[in-house]
């Protein structure tokens, strides 16, 4: 293998040489329609010559040709427009198109792995988004851009933070356990994660591959739709500078109303009665005498969320690009930069891309491309979201925190009345000091660069060879100061430093030969590709645990001087791998009389993941397509301008798992280790039952489709329908453990997914002044379990918050989505007529069901739920059932643009409609399992056990009896209860249908209006294009949801899908800005 | 297309292929590179012990010794109970034997324990087959053969501890990458089976391990390993456990044993002779300075030897470490903030049954929660209720805690899980079984008292020593003493069961918690109060002003604070919620985790759950 890069480069190399650049002029133009309205993005190409401009978005265009006595000719396209040959002879042109009554729609090209077609020949299905659409989204990562504007594709973020992971879902993902992110393809080459290390200015077009007719050509990593993006490249004229910035504000969108410091301190008084400590407590912390409470309503109210994370954020981006060259080379540079110090306290991100692509024109057959591209991102901040669980979750502390302030008691100061000791390590820090207390810092540093060459050998064969080097440098710094509770818990309160460092480094190479004859015997059109790819990724992964870190030292100094501190057991861990791959491709595609078009793929795959013979996959898939615009009969149907129906059917792979997992494999990495004679001796131990019977997960794909394009392409319609069904889907099976492991890596799951996708574009009104063009899609998507393993019809994922004891709070289940959400159901609270009363005790009449196995000792006012099984009692055994199905059954976007004279303006929203939340955050934001913890304002109407004299009404005694005033008094007392008393107990946290919520939503995701200088204006200032524009972002939403933003899921697992908690908030931003060219 | 083309392409394809092909197969055969196959693992003799030392890392552990199998799964017995608190589907739940399937409490103990007989048959499968076993020098061979017989011996230590707590078990002698794919679903096998196994096991064993004072000599460190002493000790308490009661026969079971049962006395009897007659194994004089000047000082010699067979502690969190001395014993207040959980309370009953003079009672119970006050930890006696067991204590242990470390819930304390006391009361109870109450069954348990009281050991001492007993007056004797000797080491709650006493002793434990409480006859002469000495570092009797068997003073003696002692509390502190789930029959065994059940269709549930 290295000798053939070696060789490779060599060759490249050797073919470079030296290009004499010949004398030129300028030629400058306006393309218009026969209206007179510009039409931007027009092609505009120098006959018999690969030089070629298009149109800026005011129908400018410059090109220089050759200055020399020849006549010269441009040829000017335009999709829907008649082509239009113009010769060079005035400087200044104004060309005028006229629309063409066929070939309307789809001249424009896709890319759909190793070759570019025509829209119109695509026999798969593709979405597609170009810079067009980026513009309008001033946003730092691309991947955002995506969201909503195109069918079959979602892009959720996790959350709000500056570097959230925005999880892209191409068809709802095949996988049950696995990794169902898409595979990247940048000009050509593989990129992990690719649109987190672009500039989205930066982007040409971003081409999704949804079905396996485009797919399957990239075998066992196409599973999971393909989204190739290709990075904008440079035009033949002069140097063309281009800066494009924007500065905006954020703020929190929404805050969560808690209680009032009087309810706060009501509802303490109130949760210590019946038990001496807490009584003795609230005594000394809030008053000793119950008149004296009433001072509380004069209290002022501390809003620690706008302290921690309503903060005023500032986000800057600078984008500076130049490019230009010649007929025979091409380049493009750019930096970016980004920095955006975010809503919540202490976080910030700041971020370097510089990128850089030439192209050129070695000889008339041989042509060079390369590229490179280095990003460094910096995020600051521990910022909200925890996956260390709910001791380490820090939204806990701004909302629960004591919403005041004692006397002389500082804003940054801990909490002297907090409880030190509580169950499960909940105690509540100063969210502002723990802020202060967690430095966070992570970086990265990408490199890649990637160059390709093509040989032109006839004037039909092609052969092209592309290479990429991609280095990844993540280095994670985490510090914990004393009072952070994974100091308290596991470092004596002595800080503790983490140190993460994780270098991948990644190399491709890819060869490909394509022939193509087109027209042949004036009816035959054949593309015939074959091709080898090689993978070759290496990762070293090294964590450092520090402990015993003096007090008071700071972060930097700790980082800095990790000596200060010393090692925990079992740490420094080192963990390499070498992942390699090799893939043998060939597609042919044949068409005839551009009516009938056919297309075979297959490709096999070796990964070295998988035991010897177990190596390869096979992926072939078929596709064909009916252009029956062009049938004799569709003639003359004039408001069709085009009509294709496309079938294909295909398999893909997936094989997102670990390393040498079929090998049995012994690991020495610190994590096991025995005490003797006090010191820990590392243990070699087996990590895990080995299945040497590992193989790729598959997916049969079938999709049928039908583009439409009516009225002169003012509407174009796209419709598919999808049916995958995977199977051999690799889940860790609970096996029988005592067998020593709980669970084995299988391929025995099945899934399927079954959609439809409508995109339709249309242009509504297009005039001299005035354009109006909307953007609707929608798809549709059922996911469903089909198979388990062995004997297997449900599993439950482990919990991902909570205390120890928690039940898990999904299933797995066969005829289930994936994720779907399971617990109690909630059926309001008992009320005193479920209780007998004798001597002022309360008993549950017989036959009134009971859930004290969930909540302890039942009285009037405590939270109630169903008794599924009808046994009289509730357990979690038998009384929990699924209660939410996290995916939507429909979601989508509508973009709308208009342009007037220089103004244009786009609106754009995006829709979900049909899933649940798991809102785990009002669980804990409701219970009163912890001392001094304040509540939602939910709680404020909850059952009372305090009379308004400060008489205790209702307490449970050392016995457990429920001891209580009258029942009338009680129910008096209680007439405005809406909401049970907050629970105590443990089963504070089990999942219940109550806080499962309608995830439903409409969004006002961006709003954005522009105006552009007209063009003579700014020819003393030397510039081509100036635009000016204010962007509104998540301006507004329409939701039933109670907490921060439906559009959430804080679990990295994608068993767990949906779930609400502690997640960072989105902010609201608006963003003014500049695109210039110079 | 022409010749000129044709060979350009040929020429190009004949490249590739030449240079891919060739290399294809090694660039697609990746081996591991940070991590290594069983092959590297059992090449020599120190990878082989990286593998054993994984088999003993199952021993600790929040999911082992650390805290679950040694302080959740012990308790209620009649020497403590679990903490208070309502029904938790968790920890309280386990103690007073209302678990069920689901409790949060049981899968990782049980999958921790079978991973424990993973890693050893891992290691009991390969190291035989090493070439350096047979071809080795004598000093690696002699290495590799203790190392083989530790490895049965920790297979026989985690299924005797899954035996005791979940009942019949599939069986595994085998590693699961021989056995899983042929039999995905194991059935369980009977309790007894699975003994007989490991009793066959261990006697192979004991010829593999040398005695604790020759492990020098083949080249090895004296550690916590396990040395022939532990290999004969642990094959006693199996023995025991194979001719005791306990929970047999499925669906219904009963608590019964078997007729052969005296077979296994005798093995029980001969090994702890054979550990008596070895000379290598001793008391330490001092029941105190044992335990807090050699456990709780994470002290690396043993002049005595006692220490027989210890889950050896390290590392400060809960994957190796264990939470002896937080989740139990006497906690520390620091102003305003309190570190430790108290969660085991002695019984008041377990209190009054050490006689007022035997200096274990000091030892075993912590009546007191510390105070930081300056560079002192002064002491806060507690009420009757809420004494806490106190083998291992934060207060006793060397190095002292720092007092910014409080937090920490690792204290590095190892847990005993055979001391040479357990080994002389087994001889004694064995040899009263077989051959009554002979001079030798005498002598076994006198050393054990003589030592509780402080005498010394070899001294007969017509005070403490027992004499005249009848065969059945001495088990009763065993059945108190190896309580007074033993009391929160986790082996009372077996113990009970193998006696099959557990029912009547959880009866009258409760009767006699009821009488305190209603200050009945005999506690009517008892203290209602306790005063203890304000500011007092005492850690024995001395934090007292009053005594503990005579009625309390009328008013407070100055300088001192009052706690509750006999009266109402016993019942609702203490009474409401000891063993309130017990069921016989049932409660003698712990559900088998929901998961276990979920994943094996053949694993039918325990009897009653």
């Amino acid at each position: 293998m290295k000798k053939l890069i070696a060789l490779s480069v060599l060759l490249v190399f050797a073919m470079s040489g030296i290009l004499a650049q010949t004398k030129s002029k300028q030629i400058k133009g306006i393309i218009k329609d026969e209206s007179g309205v510009v039409l931007p993005h027009a092609t505009i190409l120098l006959s018999g010559t690969k030089t070629g401009v298009q149109s800026d978005s005011l129908g400018n265009f410059t090109i220089r040709i050759p200055d020399d006595s020849k006549s010269h000719t441009l040829i000017i396209s335009y999709v829907g427009y008649t082509a239009q040959q113009v010769s060079t002879g005035n400087t200044d042109l104004v060309i005028k198109l006229q629309r063409s009554a066929k070939d309307l729609a789809g001249d424009e090209v896709v890319v759909i792995g190793y070759q570019s077609v025509r829209r119109k020949d695509l026999l798969a299905s593709v979405s597609s988004i170009g810079a067009k659409d980026l513009k309008d989204v001033p946003i730092n990562s691309a991947a955002e851009a995506l969201n909503g504007r195109l069918a079959g594709v979602t892009a959720t973020t996790a959350e709000g933070s500056p570097d959230a992971q925005i999880n892209i879902r191409v068809r709802g993902g095949m996988s049950i356990t696995g990794d169902n992110s898409p595979l990247y393809i940048v000009d050509g080459v593989q990129v992990e994660n690719a649109l987190s290390v672009l500039s989205p200015q930066n982007i040409q077009s971003i081409d999704v591959l949804k079905d396996a007719a485009a797919t399957a050509i990239y075998g066992a990593r196409g599973g999971n739709g393909v989204i190739i993006i290709t990075t904008k490249s440079g035009k033949p004229g002069k140097l063309v500078v281009a800066y494009n910035g924007f500065i905006g504000v954020k703020n929190l969108s929404k805050t969560l109303a808690v209680l009032s410091p009087y309810d706060y301190v009501m509802y303490q008084s109130e949760r210590s009665r019946g038990n001496s400590v807490d009584s003795t407590n609230f005594l000394t912390n809030f008053g000793s005498t119950w008149d004296t409470l009433a001072n509380y309503k004069n209290t002022n109210p501390v809003n620690w969320q706008d302290n921690v994370l309503g903060l005023t954020g500032v986000t800057t981006s600078h984008n500076l690009s130049l490019s230009g060259g010649t007929k025979k080379n091409v380049y493009n540079f750019g930096y970016t930069y980004n920095d955006d110090k975010a809503i919540v306290m202490n976080s910030s991100y700041k971020r370097h891309i510089l990128n850089f692509r030439d192209e050129y024109q070695i000889s008339s057959k041989i042509k060079l491309g390369v590229g490179a591209r280095y990003t460094h991102q910096d995020v600051y901040g521990a910022g909200i979201s925890s996956d260390q669980g709910t001791a380490y979750s820090r939204l806990r502390n701004a909302v629960q925190y004591r919403p005041f302030l004692s006397a002389n008691e500082l804003i940054d100061q801990n909490d002297p009345l907090a409880d030190p000791n509580p169950g499960n390590g909940l105690g509540l820090v100063n969210p502002i000091k723990l802020a202060n207390a967690e430095y966070r810092k992570h970086s990265t540093d990408a490199f890649s660069a990637n160059a390709n060459i093509t040989y032109l050998i006839t004037k039909n064969f092609t052969f092209k060879s592309t290479f990429g080097y991609d280095r990844k440098s993540i280095i994670d710094r985490k510090f914990s100061d004393t009072i952070t509770p994974y100091s308290i818990i596991t470092g004596g309160a002595k800080p503790i430093l983490e140190l993460d460092t994780t270098i991948a480094d990644t190399y491709t190479n890819s060869n490909v030969f394509s022939y193509s004859l087109k027209g042949f015997k004036h009816k035959h059109d054949f593309d015939f590709l074959v091709g080898e790819e090689s993978y070759d990724l290496r990762t070293t992964n090294s964590v450092s645990l520090f402990k015993n870190i003096p007090s008071f030292t700071s972060p930097e100094a700790a980082i800095s001087n990790t000596s200060l501190g010393t090692y925990f057991t079992g740490y420094p861990q080192l963990n390499k791998t070498r992942y390699t791959s090799l893939s043998f491709f060939s597609r042919l595609n044949y068409s005839y009389l551009g009516k009938y078009l056919f297309s075979f793929n297959v490709r096999s795959d070796g990964a070295s993941k998988f035991a010897p013979g177990k190596q390869w996959g096979y992926f072939p898939a078929a596709s064909f397509a009916w252009r029956i615009k062009n049938e004799k009969f569709m003639d003359n149907v004039n408001f069709i301008n085009d009509l294709k129906l496309r079938v294909g059917i295909g398999s893909v792979g997936n094989n997102r798992i670990n390393d040498y997992l079929y090998l049995t494999t012994f690991k020495n990495d610190g994590s096991y280790y025995y005490g003797l004679n006090n010191q820990a001796v590392m243990a070699y131990y087996s990590s895990g039952l080995v299945n040497s019977d590992l193989k790729w997960e598959s997916t049969i794909n079938r999709n049928i489709g039908l583009d439409i394009s009516l009225f002169r392409s003012r509407v174009d319609l796209t419709v598919d329908l999808y049916n995958n069904s995977s199977k051999d889907l690799l889940l860790n099976v609970p096996i029988a453990s005592t067998y020593g492991y709980s669970t084995q890596l299988q391929n025995i799951g099945k899934s399927s997914n079954k959609g439809v996708e409508i995109q339709l574009n249309s242009t509504i009104i297009r005039n001299k002044n005035f354009s109006w063009s909307a953007n609707f899609n929608i798809s549709f998507n059922k996911n469903t379990i089909d198979q388990l393993g062995t004997n297997q019809q449900y599993f439950y994922p482990a919990a991902s918050w909570g205390v120890s004891g928690q039940p898990t709070d999904y299933i797995e289940k066969i005829g289930s989505p994936v994720g779907s959400m399971y617990g109690l159901v909630t059926d309001g609270f008992y009320k005193v007529s479920d209780f007998d009363y004798n001597n002022g005790i309360y008993t549950l009449k017989s036959g009134v069901v009971t859930d004290n196995a969930i909540i302890g000792t039942v009285q009037p006012g405590s939270i109630k739920f169903k008794d599924l099984n009808g046994d009289g009692s509730v357990d979690l055994n038998n009384d929990r059932k699924i209660i939410g199905n996290p995916t939507p059954k429909f979601t989508g976007g509508i973009s709308q643009q208009f342009t007037y004279k220089h103004w244009d303006m786009s609106l754009f929203f995006n829709f979900s409609y049909g899933n649940d939340v798991y809102n785990a955050n009002k669980i804990q934001f409701t219970n009163g399992y912890i001392n001094n913890s304040n509540q939602l304002a939910i709680m404020q109407n909850h059952w009372k056990v305090v009379t308004p004299s400060g008489a205790t009404a209702q307490w449970i005694n050392s016995s457990n009896q429920v001891v209580g005033i009258s029942p009338d008094q009680l129910t008096a007392l209680n007439a405005n209860a809406n909401i049970w008393m907050p629970i105590k107990s443990t089963g504070a946290f089990y999942p219940s249908s109550w806080a499962i919520e309608d995830g439903s939503f409409l969004r006002l995701n961006n709003m954005s209006i522009g105006y552009s200088f007209p063009i003579k204006k700014l020819a003393g200032l030397k510039m081509s294009k100036l635009r000016v524009y204010l962007t509104g972002n998540n301006l507004a939403i329409l939701t039933r949801y109670s907490g921060y933003d439906p559009e959430v899921s804080v679990s990295t697992s994608p068993l767990t899908p949906g779930l609400d908690y502690s997640a960072y908030p989105k902010s609201r931003s608006f963003v003014f800005g500049v695109n210039a060219t110079f | 297309m022409n010749t000129k083309y044709f060979n350009k392409i040929t020429t190009l394809i004949i490249l590739f292929s030449f240079l891919l092909l060739g290399s294809c197969k090694k660039f697609l055969n990746q081996q591991p590179i940070t991590a290594v196959g069983t092959d590297v693992v059992f090449s020599d003799v120190a990878s082989a012990r990286a593998a054993l030392v994984g088999v003993y890392s199952r021993l600790v552990g929040d999911q082992g010794f650390g805290i679950r199998l040694s302080l959740y799964y012990t308790v209620d017995n009649d020497e403590m109970q679990g903490p208070t608190g309502a029904s938790d589907a968790d920890r309280r739940d386990i103690a007073r034997y209302a678990a069920t399937s689901t409790n949060a409490q049981l899968t990782n103990p049980f999958n921790q324990l079978f991973t424990g007989i993973e890693y050893a048959n891992i290691c009991i499968y390969n190291i035989p087959k090493m070439g350096l076993y047979t071809n080795g020098t004598p000093q690696q061979i002699a290495q590799l053969k203790r190392m083989y017989g530790e490895a049965l011996t920790l297979r026989a230590q985690f299924y005797s501890e899954a035996i005791v707590n979940w009942g019949d078990l599939p069986s595994h002698f085998l590693p699961a990458s021989v056995q899983a794919t042929s039999n995905p679903f194991p059935r369980r096998v009977g309790t007894d089976t699975l003994y007989n196994q490991l009793l066959d096991d261990l006697k192979v064993a004991e010829n593999l391990v040398p005695w604790c004072d020759s492990i020098t000599a083949i080249g090895d460190v004296l550690d916590e390993r396990i040395t022939k002493g532990a290999v004969k000790g642990l094959r006693a308490r199996i023995a025991l456990f194979r001719g005791g009661y306990s929970l047999r026969g499925r669906p219904t079971a009963t608590m019964q044993r078997n007729a052969d049962y005296l077979t296994y006395y005798q093995i029980a009897r001969d090994e702890c002779n054979d550990i008596i007659n070895s000379g290598k194994h001793t008391l330490n004089p001092s029941f105190k300075s044992l335990w807090r000047d050699q456990v709780c000082a994470h002290a690396v010699t043993d002049p005595q030897n006692e220490l027989m067979f210890q889950a050896s502690a390290t590392g400060f969190s809960g994957v190796e470490d264990t939470k002896l001395g937080y989740y139990d014993g006497p906690a520390v207040t620091n102003g305003s903030t309190s570190y430790g959980n108290k969660s085991l309370n002695i019984l008041p009953s377990y209190f009054y049954l050490f006689d007022s003079t035997d200096l274990r009672r000091d030892v075993t119970i912590a009546p007191y929660n510390l105070v930081v006050s300056g560079s002192l930890l002064t002491k806060t006696g507690q009420a009757i209720t809420a004494l806490n067991d106190g083998k291992y204590r934060r207060d006793w242990s060397t190095p002292a805690i720092a007092i910014a470390s409080y937090g920490t819930q690792y204290l590095g304390y190892k847990w005993q899980i055979l001391r040479y006391s357990d080994v002389l009361l087994m001889f004694a109870e064995a040899e009263n079984q077989i051959n009554g109450p002979t001079a030798a069954a005498y002598n076994a348990i006198n050393q054990v008292r003589r030592r509780g009281y402080g005498l010394p050991i070899a001294t007969p001492n017509a005070t403490v020593d027992l004499s005249g007993l009848s065969n059945s007056d001495f088990f009763t004797a065993i059945v108190k003493e190896r309580s007074l000797e033993l009391g929160g080491e986790g082996v009372r709650k077996f113990d009970l069961i193998r006696w099959n006493l557990l029912a009547t002793t959880i009866t009258n434990t409760k009767a006699t918690l009821l009488a305190m409480s209603n200050l009945t006859a005999p506690y009517n002469t008892l203290p209602v109060k306790m005063y203890y000495k304000n500011a007092s570092t005492a850690d024995d009797v001395t934090l007292w002003s009053n005594s503990f068997y005579k009625p309390a003073p009328s008013s407070t003696p100055t300088g001192t604070t009052s706690v509750v002692w006999f009266g109402s509390a016993i019942n609702t502190t203490a009474l409401s919620r000891f063993a309130t789930g017990f069921t016989t029959g049932k409660s003698e065994l712990l559900p088998i985790p929901q998961p276990t059940i979920d994943a094996n269709v053949n694993f039918p549930q325990n009897p009653g759950y």
